[in-house]
């Protein structure tokens, strides 16, 4: 059996990201572990009080590094793994679900370090911005991971905790 | 001269509502185009920050370019500051 895996954008005006589809999509009669990253939009940051998150993303290379990491994370704990990700973009609430991992294999900790090392991968190495509201009224673009050096080594700093 | 279409991402979207402008670059590289953009940008938008520059890739359609790399001949390049998924 070869891996499947599921990536999509999903835009936050024309539908909520649901956890049950990811799941759903890595399940298999041959899997007993099934591990699950859900991302959420917290109210505080650094601080200062959060009213929403606006996610940009450069889809067609989005969708293209998910494919990529997806393929990395095979090789690396495949071949019997199915996994998802969703990533939203637009305008999300508090509360609101902005990202989901799903990895499923036979074993769990295949499962648990497939779905830890996809979503890594996707917070430092895909082209996705996000830009925070604050309840002052104020909004910031995240700093983040430069991609200027991705095909080396992930450009941050390792103490970095976003 | 050479003209290159940016579409703006995370940041760079601030600088115009269409999120794209259209840079005029004296070379064929993407370095050249960095280039053009760190004589642009204190110009145009003297507000921004531009060192952000220094830490923002390239791209196409399907992948993240290198400065040494030719930019792609339908002159579509997208700029990508720092990224924040998740």
């Amino acid at each position: 059996m070869s891996t499947t895996s599921i990536v999509k954008v999903v835009d936050r005006t024309l539908a909520a990201i649901d956890p049950a589809e990811g799941i759903a999509a890595v399940s298999d009669p041959s899997f007993g572990g099934i591990d699950v990253f859900i991302g959420k939009v917290r109210d505080l940051n650094v601080g200062r009080a959060v009213t929403g998150i606006t996610y940009d993303l450069f889809e067609p290379l989005v969708l293209n590094e998910f494919k990529r990491l997806a393929a990395e994370v095979e090789t690396a704990f495949g071949p019997k793994l199915k996994l998802y990700v969703a990533h939203a973009r637009g305008r999300l609430g508090i509360g609101d679900v902005a990202v989901v991992v799903a990895a499923g294999s036979p074993h769990r900790d295949e499962a648990f370090r497939a779905c830890r090392q996809l979503i890594e991968a996707v917070k430092h190495q895909c082209p996705i911005w996000k830009q925070e509201h604050y309840q002052d009224g104020d909004s910031v673009w995240s700093e983040g991971c430069s991609l200027c050096h991705a095909d080396k080594a992930p450009g941050h700093d390792q103490h970095h905790s976003h | 001269m050479r003209q290159v279409n940016l579409q703006l991402f995370g940041a760079f979207s601030d600088l115009e509502a269409s999120r794209e402008i259209v840079v005029e670059v004296a070379g064929g590289t993407v370095a050249d185009l960095r280039q053009a953009l760190r004589e642009l940008l204190p110009q145009r938008w003297p507000e921004f920050r531009a060192g952000l520059l220094d830490y923002s890739a390239f791209a196409d359609q399907q992948r993240v370019l290198r400065d040494p790399d030719a930019l792609p001949a339908d002159g579509r390049v997208a700029i990508l500051p720092p990224v924040s998924g998740g």
